[in-house]
């Protein structure tokens, strides 16, 4: 039997079977769901070990697992168990517990066959399941909000659905084989670069880079978080730069154009996304939008178009989906915790989840690019292409280059913002006795944690090494790169004297004093406490970046919404003719008729 | 691996740094003094306050996060003596460094910042959280302008980004501050560098007269000695990241570090100077300042250098 089609049909068939078991046997479908994905994980590890692989069915439709896939591959199942690990703790009250982890299962099969086609119709058919699980998905959210946010979601991927459909097809009447692999189809005439096009649009619309980002602060808002921590934030990441990066690597072979549109995109989704994540006052949302902002530097550096930069961007999908998971988890444990997630109320969560503050704390310095963690070197990659595009003549690299460094920077301060309102900020809401913490929600939320420091201080050694070479044909690129495991070493040395240190004047009696916090000589009522949420309210009231927030609040950049705009406002021109007086219609018969008759009689007279 | 923890404790990294440090912040307090017609300290003053500090109880706030309260300062340190260390290998010809090291270095030299933005929200005090937003904020203000003049010294230095080649090519082509746009983006480096130190007139973050001292406010005994210590360390591993990239480094042998020496002291100076002559801005001054004129300043700069001036 192959291996590659029982990979992809074993989560489906098991994931349709739970519909037997009752709903009230929880522990049953949380278990069945969990193993399910272990067994998938370990046959995606033993997939990517003995890969290059390829089975051929029949009508030449074909299924392969390389460098690129393999990795996609191993991430989507790695995800899919953390997330199931996750669910124990934070989806066993949920109305639609069973739903959730027969959607997930499916989508895994899903996944595992989108990524695995090398037919592109078979592609088309995997990616359009997919649109329709996360559909699924965010509906079980409940309420208006989940229903509108899912439909939105669905247009938006739907519609580029179609467009990948028709690059497909434009491709296939150019290069004659409806294969993905081996077709490298030169961008010489415009019909081949809207096929390109066409393909990047649904590539950015499940990855969620600009202008078809929309749809992730809608569904992290109204889906469970843990939904937006399987999909918008992990799995559709992974999916969605795999079809970027095939497509940029094997489909097409770019052109200075073709890379100046990747280069752009990715540009303005780092900034553009980041800014408005600055703004946020829903920990949801400012994630979010976050998940938005960093596509920009996966985007940038397979837009770079050389080996380091691609590199760097592929790593920064794993290292993104790695820390955004993290982070949206802990956001999911604050929500579980004090039934919000409005920072404006959040805060003093330090003393209640302090496991969840140190991972969160984490992956936020990860996600901020600061040494030694994983997302530093995945950018610091990036950088390192787009500075090799200078080299090569071209005057707009600084451009990207400020978008990318500066957006890391702003990235830091929005994180600040969250940390600071959730967990410092002083306030009495939540200081009831400290509750323990969901062991489940905590492992899996601390594997990935970890995850984020091996990632990094390993980087070369680990997934560069087996992960990420390998795709690009295992070239020497990151020869004399930063070694992050000599830093790891100093940094730990430099910490164990600190502790030493302290340890040292800990012995003398009385050296440590615990005393209340000092404002002045007042006692400040405990009312009256900074939250952080209006942290950056200084940015926001300059001049001319005042008139773009309030322009985006009005949501005049949202394509969703203006193209429902537009609708509308050609629907109630028709509405207007619609009187509801009987004279009227018929008169538009009558003339109607005389017109068609019109028209008629002029050809045949 | 020996080699390393040698290079990284001792020489170039934390006693090297540190000790320089305290001699930079000795210079930075004689010249004030002197300018305010004050005797100023001794050259060892900075040496016996910490050493004073490391004697002292340490008060940690009641409802703070312990662990990261007390580690935040040791952090500072750290990422100030990884700066150096990364300076140093080009400096010192010990090592060609690691391709890219100008940008690990851009990074390190936002820890200590980043350390005190953490310790003071550790603290949760709310003087602290707003020191600590202010902080944040200054960072956004100076962190645009200074990547646009790292861009500028890229491009002359013949698109590396390798500190070691950066120094070499200066040394074959004379050094980056010589040229009109090389001097204009060392002049935007120079502001940034002031407000990354902290200095009047962009100590907003610390303003001792308005939030008593911010993400400071709860710190006392060694932990407070580590911040000052970290923050003295920056103002001699700023001027040297400054005369690294901009104005050809500092060359082996006895007349080499002389000159090197002066250039620090020029440096300094400067940044003394400023210090002294110049009222606290508030933070939204500072960021129209630093996205503005500045801004504009360090565009022009790379527009000459694309010019080819």
């Amino acid at each position: 039997m192959n291996n590659i089609a029982l990979l992809t049909a074993f989560p489906f068939i098991i994931g349709t079977l739970l519909f037997l078991i009752p709903k009230r046997a929880r522990g049953l479908i949380e278990t069945v769901s969990g193993v399910t994905a272990l067994v998938a994980c370990l046959g995606s590890v033993r997939l990517f070990l003995v890969r290059p692989i390829e089975s051929t069915f029949a009508y030449g439709i074909s299924f392969v697992i390389d460098g690129l896939s393999g990795l996609a591959l191993l991430g989507v199942t790695f995800f899919t168990l953390i997330i199931i690990l996750y669910s124990i703790g934070f989806m066993r009250d949920h109305v639609y517990h069973r739903s959730f982890y027969v959607y997930v299962l499916w989508t895994l099969a899903a996944s595992i066959g989108a990524l695995a086609a090398n037919h592109m119709i078979v592609l088309a058919l995997f990616w359009g399941f997919l649109g329709l699980t996360l559909y699924l998905l965010i509906h079980i959210g409940g309420g208006s909000g989940a229903a509108a946010a899912a439909k939105k979601t669905f247009i938006i991927i739907g519609g580029s659905d179609a467009f990948l459909l028709f690059g497909m097809a434009i491709v296939w009447q150019a290069a004659g084989s409806w294969d993905l692999l081996g077709v490298k189809l030169p961008i010489t005439s415009g019909l081949t670069f809207w096929a390109f096009i066409f393909f990047v649009l649904a590539a950015f619309a499940k990855a969620g880079a600009m202008p078809l980002h929309t749809w992730i602060p809608d569904c992290a808002a109204s889906a469970p978080i843990a939904v937006t921590a399987y999909l918008p934030a992990a799995l559709d990441k992974l999916l969605g730069i795999y079809l970027l990066a095939r497509c940029c690597l094997d489909v097409f072979i770019l052109n200075e154009a073709a890379h100046l549109v990747l280069l752009i995109t990715g540009a303005v989704t780092i900034i553009a996304a980041v800014m408005m994540a600055l703004m946020q006052h829903d920990m949801k949302k400012l994630l979010s939008y976050h998940a938005v902002s960093q596509v920009g530097y996966m985007v940038l550096g397979i837009g770079t178009g050389n080996p380091v930069g691609i590199a760097g961007g592929l790593f920064h999908m794993l290292n993104h989906a790695i820390y955004k998971c993290t982070l949206f988890l802990s956001a999911g444990s604050v929500e579980k915790k004090t039934g919000t997630t409005d920072l404006d109320h959040l805060g003093g969560l330090i003393q209640i989840i302090p496991a969840t503050f140190v991972c969160a704390l984490i992956s936020s310095l990860s996600i901020s690019g600061i040494p030694p963690f994983n997302g530093f070197v995945s950018k610091w990659m990036v950088y390192q292409g787009i500075v090799e595009m200078g080299q090569r003549g071209g005057r707009l690299w600084v451009l990207w280059l400020m978008a990318a460094m500066f957006g890391s920077a702003l990235t830091l301060a929005s994180f600040i913002k969250l940390l600071h309102a959730a967990y410092c900020a002083r306030t009495t809401e939540y200081a009831e006795a400290p509750q323990r913490e969901h062991c489940a929600m905590v492992l899996a939320m601390g594997v990935l944690a970890a995850l984020c420091i091996v990632f990094g201080i390993f980087a070369k050694q680990l997934p560069l090494r087996f992960l990420i070479n390998p795709i690009l044909g295992g070239s020497d690129i990151y020869l004399g790169i930063w070694e992050p495991s000599q830093a790891g070493l100093y940094i730990g040395t430099g910490l164990l004297l600190g502790m030493f240190l302290y340890g040292a004047l800990s012995l003398k009696k009385g050296f440590f004093r615990t005393d209340r916090t000092y404002i002045g000589g007042e006692r400040l009522p405990e009312s009256s406490f900074i939250s952080g949420t209006d942290f950056y309210n200084t940015i926001k009231e300059i001049g001319v970046i005042q008139k773009i927030y309030r322009g985006a609040e009005k949501k005049y950049f949202d394509l969703y919404e203006q193209a429902k705009r537009t609708f509308s406002y050609m629907t109630e021109l028709l509405r207007q003719m619609h009187t509801g007086v009987l004279p009227t219609y018929l008169s538009w018969v009558v003339f109607g008729l005389i017109l068609l008759l019109w028209i008629l009689g002029k050809n045949t007279w | 691996m020996i080699k390393g923890i040698f290079y990284f404790l001792i020489f170039p990294g934390f006693l090297f740094t540190a000790a320089m440090g305290c001699l930079s912040g000795w210079f930075d307090r004689k010249l004030t003094a002197r300018i305010h017609w004050r005797v100023g300290p001794p050259w060892y003053q900075n040496f016996v306050d910490f050493l004073k500090l490391l004697g002292k109880e340490i008060i940690v706030p009641a409802d703070s996060m312990r662990g990261l309260f007390l580690f935040a300062p040791v952090t500072a340190v750290i990422g100030a003596t990884l700066l150096s260390v990364v300076l140093w290998q080009p400096n010192l010809r010990t090592d060609s460094g690691f391709l890219g090291d100008l940008i690990v270095a851009i990074y390190l030299s936002m820890i200590p910042a980043l350390a005190l933005i953490i310790g003071g929200m550790a603290s949760r005090n709310p003087l602290a959280s707003l020191g600590a937003s202010r902080e944040m904020k200054l960072m956004l203000a100076y962190e645009l302008p200074f990547i646009v003049s790292i861009a500028t010294v890229i491009i002359k230095n013949g698109y590396t980004i390798r500190l070691y080649e950066m120094v070499q090519h200066q040394a074959a082509h004379g050094a980056i501050i010589g040229s009109p746009s090389g001097f204009i983006a060392f002049i935007v480096a120079l502001l940034c560098m002031q407000a990354k130190l902290g200095l009047v007139p962009f100590d907003i973050a610390e303003a001792e007269t308005e939030i008593m001292g911010g993400p400071l406010v709860e710190y006392s005994g060694a932990p407070l000695g580590f911040f000052r210590l970290s923050k003295l360390m920056m103002l001699f591993a700023m001027p040297v990241f400054l005369i690294t990239v901009f104005w050809g480094g500092i060359a082996p042998g006895a007349l080499g570090a002389a000159v090197g020496l002066g250039k620090l002291l020029v440096i300094l100076l400067v940044a003394v100077l400023i210090k002294n002559t110049n009222p606290r801005l508030r933070i939204d001054q500072a960021l129209r300042f630093f996205w503005g004129p500045v801004t504009v300043l360090a565009v022009i700069s790379i527009l000459l250098t694309l010019a080819g001036l």
